[in-house]
């Protein structure tokens, strides 16, 4: 009888020594401090967390070479221009990258780089 | 009076004449392969013997936010277009031909220097050096193979 007793007492201790602890930090949250801190980032439905996207890059061909224009496909490639359909149509001018456009051929003489002689540059594409 | 006036005559033509002889016109004919795509921009320049830039003789391609996929010429140039006026145009289609006549230099010819052609083409790889050739007199005429957008290049005397 005394057995059991003790048993009965070695028990209710045990569960009161993890019990009381553990009941301790289910309410420390409505105390404030870092725990509540953690308690409001953790909430999904407090807008002040919001979720931030770091890398919207998918690809994962991550070749030697650069393409130009946008980022699309699975050919990663070092191409920064991501959109074409820009107020760049004309496929004449600097197109805002801070540099002028080069004079078209006929407008100007050909750079003195002592590569050309006088003749002015005649083209055609077939 | 006319003595003098021939003899001027005579004078500019002598020493206009060694001028005009030190270049020639030269066509660089590039044709482009099927290769599916939008127009492709083309930087064609020249190093000298010690692989050195020495300068452009044709852009392919006006805007000026896509040379820095024709690597090794904006690395050579940072993109300068100074070092490309009076000798840009437009961008070259797929399976077209570029052909221009450009006055160049006799000392070009047989002196080490080599003509480059660098190629971008939009969503595409870009292509340094997709045609690399000496500039020899022997090499005239002959095509030449590009690597991926340039299908042959020949430079004609």
């Amino acid at each position: 009888m005394s057995k059991t007793l003790m048993i009965l007492v070695a028990s209710t201790a045990l569960t009161a020594a993890l019990g009381v602890p553990a009941w301790s930090a289910m309410q420390a949250p409505a105390q404030g401090g870092a725990a509540a801190l953690l308690a409001t980032l953790a909430d999904s439905g407090d807008t002040a967390a919001r979720l931030i996207l770091v890398d919207d890059d998918e690809d994962d061909d991550d070749d030697e070479g650069g393409s130009v224009g946008r980022r699309k496909s699975d050919d990663d490639d070092e191409g920064e221009d991501d959109d074409d359909d820009d107020d760049c149509e004309d496929d004449a001018g600097s197109c805002g990258a801070g540099t002028p456009a080069a004079a078209p051929a006929g407008s100007v003489a050909p750079p003195q780089n002592g590569l050309f002689g006088t003749g002015t540059p005649q083209v055609q594409v077939k | 009076m006319m003595k003098s006036f021939l003899a001027v005559l005579a004078l500019t033509t002598a020493l206009g004449f060694p001028a005009a002889a030190m270049a020639k016109p030269v066509t660089l004919t590039t044709t482009l392969k099927d290769y599916g795509g939008n127009g492709a921009y083309l930087a064609i320049y020249v190093t000298d013997k010690s692989g050195a830039y020495a300068g452009s003789l044709w852009m392919a391609g006006s805007k000026t936010k896509y040379y820095k996929h024709l690597a090794n010429w904006y690395q050579a140039t940072g993109g300068d277009t100074g070092q490309i006026n009076g000798i840009t145009g437009a961008s070259v289609g797929a399976g077209r031909t570029l052909e221009i006549t450009l006055d160049l230099k006799d000392a070009l010819f047989d002196a080490g220097y080599t003509l480059h052609v660098d190629g971008a083409v939009e969503d595409m790889r870009d292509s340094a050096n997709d045609v690399k050739v000496p500039l020899t007199t022997a090499g005239a005429g002959k095509p030449v193979k590009g690597r991926r957008y340039v299908s042959t290049l020949t430079y004609g005397m």
